[in-house]
């Protein structure tokens, strides 16, 4: 961005947060970078504090910690519009005097403030807070004296140093306050005899030290901002409220909307779904006609154009479902959800707090995981993050499509009957992370029962504009991950495949056994026939080991190599003529439930291992994640191919 | 004066206990102080004026100026004086 000058300015956006006293992971950087203790991010030159112009009082709170940094603060009363409508009006000019500091009146939304903003931004000669309070007598002693220890001892600056004093005053957790870099054993030393000294004489230091900043900005309040009549439209949003969190009301509202949710998948998505089919299709058979037979258009056709346009044909899907996380999202009906939840996720040991991360795994579980950020719970966090992965994501969604379309003939069965199993498949891994938190919380991860405490944002109506651009960058990471790793999969896959190649005249299948994948899966077989699958899905298993979609391609790959025809054959038909040696047909109904609950369970995905590895910062966590998601995908679908088949 | 006779000691109770509409000041907050401070920086500081919403075993309050969900646990440790709607 650059200033109104035309001078560069580089813009750091932190995570918002209540005070500097951090509780939860995406809270500490936040502090971090505001006390300059990143190394990797310098100390703000100037610090925009944005608050919301409806609640002051609440967000002024953390201002002023930042006011004590020294650093120029520009605020920004954002939402100021509501705040009329709320009946607040606020005296501007009053509280830019007592602040000293430039502050401006904004509506975001509309853009009205921006330029204001731009400005005070670019100025040269932004003013320092003028900042005056007491801290109470019976801390203030303590303060300089830490002060002068984090001066002299931890080599920080004087204004960060006062800062850091207060922070650690306010927090029980000295080691939580101090970040990476401990504390110097000299500021340790001092910090714990004032603690024991106030302990003696039952002086509460940090509730003292809380109330006297909120008094003050209490005080402040009173001074710049005027209350009117209660606003009528509150009530609106309150009925709203109770309803969407009713115990019958809120949980139909919220089946209804998955369910709409499941079946707009598979009816909206069919129309552009057969459109890129027919062109996958039709450029394969373009190849086909345009060049000689041989290993070079094979490679084309049934390595690249196979494998990337079996998994490109499922971005419609994946498209509705990002729209509607979107909205639910920018609707402020998230938040309503999380507080239905809460009772469920009460029952397995977890807040409500960890629906968020579960929900956006749907979606995919690397953003859900590092949702869980906003945990200030160390143990509800881990165990979140345990198991966000068994929610049903995007990449599994082309596995059950494929599955539930070689399970029930397309043209008789209603999309219905497809949506259904789709929801017991989403269902059962929902169940299944819900059974694991409880478990985890109850043995490895035991700790007490955390607590709830989160705003509502206020309803509002979905920006479309918004939605559709995360819609675009998620299709665009889809088309990038088809066109890059699944390219090079497919085309390794597609190779592995077809080498070593087998004399002239050998049948394709037992050309395909013969190759380097089919000796791989040969290999596997064994482990995986009390399963009902065969070597063929055991080459899928393995090659969708870093990405679940991946298995919809080589199921491509292997089964287009039995394919002599001029036409490309539509892969569903092609595994549904897939046999056992003996002529058992090896896609039973069965064995297609089976392959579902498989993905649904195992751990197929190394960007979730390598995001749980830099979220917990251990190799115990991913490879345990590994081995109980795997392990528990092997047995299910053990227990069900062996009680299945003796019934079936 | 007909008021004075209302000037007994109001009745105290955790923010949990009260019903759907009703208000309360903060008067104490109990239990850990870390949980204390997390509370009070979310506004349910001593002197608030808490108003409860909806909800059962999770709640929905106004405070602050702003509408937060607690759960039962939470709530536990917030003591208000109630006050007359």
């Amino acid at each position: 961005m650059y200033s109104q000058h035309g001078h560069a300015l580089t813009i750091i956006d932190l995570p918002g947060a209540y005070s500097l006293a951090a509780r939860a992971p995406d809270e500490a950087v936040m502090r971090d970078v505001l006390l300059g203790r990143r190394a990797d991010t310098p100390q703000p030159d100037r610090i925009v504090c944005i608050v919301d112009a409806c609640n002051l009082e609440r967000h002024l709170y953390q201002v002023h910690q930042v006011m004590d940094l020294g650093r120029p603060v520009i605020l920004v009363l954002n939402m100021m519009d509501m705040a009329e409508a709320q009946g607040v009006k606020i005296h501007v000019a009053r509280l830019e005097k007592i602040l000293g500091i430039p502050v401006i009146p904004c509506e975001a939304i509309n853009g009205r403030g921006l330029i204001e903003l731009k400005l005070a931004m670019s100025r040269q000669d932004l003013p320092l807070p003028k900042h005056r309070w007491d801290v109470p007598a019976a801390i203030a002693a303590a303060v300089s004296e830490l002060q002068a220890s984090l001066v002299d001892n931890d080599g920080k600056a004087s204004l960060i140093a006062r800062a850091e004093a207060l922070l650690l005053l306010t927090d029980h957790d000295s080691v939580r306050v101090s970040g990476s870099t401990p504390l110097h054993a000299r500021t340790a030393e001092i910090l714990e005899n004032w603690k024991q000294r106030w302990k003696q004489a039952g002086t509460d230091w940090a509730s003292m030290l809380v109330k006297t900043r909120f008094e003050e900005t209490g005080r402040l309040c009173k001074e710049v901002v005027e209350r009117g009549a209660p606003p009528r439209k509150r009530w609106n949003s309150d009925k709203l409220d109770a309803f969407l969190t009713h115990n019958v009301w809120g949980w139909s509202v919220f089946a209804l909307i998955m369910g709409l949710l499941f079946y707009s998948i598979f009816s909206l998505a069919e129309y552009p779904m057969n459109l890129i089919d027919g062109l996958v299709a039709s450029a394969a058979d373009a190849v086909k006609g345009a060049m000689a037979e041989g290993d070079l258009r094979d490679l084309i056709t049934d390595g690249a154009i196979a494998g990337v346009g079996g998994v490109v044909i499922f971005l419609p899907q994946i498209l509705i479902l990002f729209f509607f996380i979107g909205l639910l999202e920018s609707s402020g009906y998230m938040a309503r959800a999380a507080v239905l939840m809460d009772r469920l996720m009460a029952h397995v040991g977890l807040s409500g707090r960890a629906f968020i991360p579960l929900l956006s795994s749907y979606a995919c579980a690397i953003p859900g995981i590092m949702a869980t950020r906003s945990m200030d719970d160390r143990k509800d966090r881990i165990t979140t993050i345990l198991v966000a992965p068994l929610m049903s994501c995007s990449a599994r969604l082309p596995v059950y499509l494929l599955m539930i379309a070689a399970m029930v003939p397309s043209d008789t069965v209603p999309a219905t009957t497809k949506a259904l199993i789709m929801l017991v498949m989403y269902a059962l891994g929902t169940i299944g992370a819900l059974f694991f938190a409880w478990l985890f919380k109850r043995s490895i991860l035991k700790g007490a029962p955390s607590l709830m405490i989160m705003e509502m944002p206020a309803y509002q109506l979905p920006s479309l504009g918004t939605i559709a651009r995360q819609m675009g960058e998620r299709a665009w990471a889809f088309l990038y991950q088809a066109g890059t790793v699944i390219l090079a999969l497919s085309v390794i896959l597609w190779a592995l495949a077809t080498y070593p190649k087998s004399p002239e005249g050998t049948s394709s299948s037992e050309a395909l056994r013969h190759s380097a994948a089919g000796q791989i899966g040969q290999v596997l077989e064994p482990a995986i026939k009390p399963l009902g699958f065969d070597w063929q899905i055991g080459i899928g298993l393995v090659s969708s080991f870093a990405a679940r979609e991946v298995f919809v391609s080589t199921m491509g790959v292997v089964f287009n190599t039995q394919d002599d025809d001029e036409d490309t054959t539509k892969l569903r038909d092609a595994l549904r003529q897939a046999t056992w040696p003996d002529k058992r047909p090896l896609f039973t109904p069965l064995v297609c439930f089976n392959l579902m609950v498989y993905y649904v369970f195992a751990m197929q995905c190394i960007s979730t291992l390598a995001v749980t590895y830099r979220e917990t910062k251990s190799w115990r966590w991913p490879a345990f994640q590994a081995a109980y998601m795997t392990g528990t995908a092997w047995l299910l679908c053990f227990l069900i191919y062996q009680v299945g088949s003796r019934f079936l | 004066m007909s008021h004075e006779a209302h000037n007994s000691p109001a009745e105290r109770v955790r923010l949990s206990d009260l019903t759907s509409g009703e208000k309360g000041r903060v008067c104490d907050l109990q239990g850990e102080a870390n949980v204390c401070a997390r509370l009070r920086e979310m506004g349910f500081c001593e002197e608030s004026i808490v108003e409860r919403v909806s909800g059962n075993s999770t709640l929905l309050c106004h405070v602050c100026g702003t509408k937060i969900a607690l759960n039962g646990r939470a709530a536990q440790h917030i003591v208000v004086e109630k006050l007359p709607s």
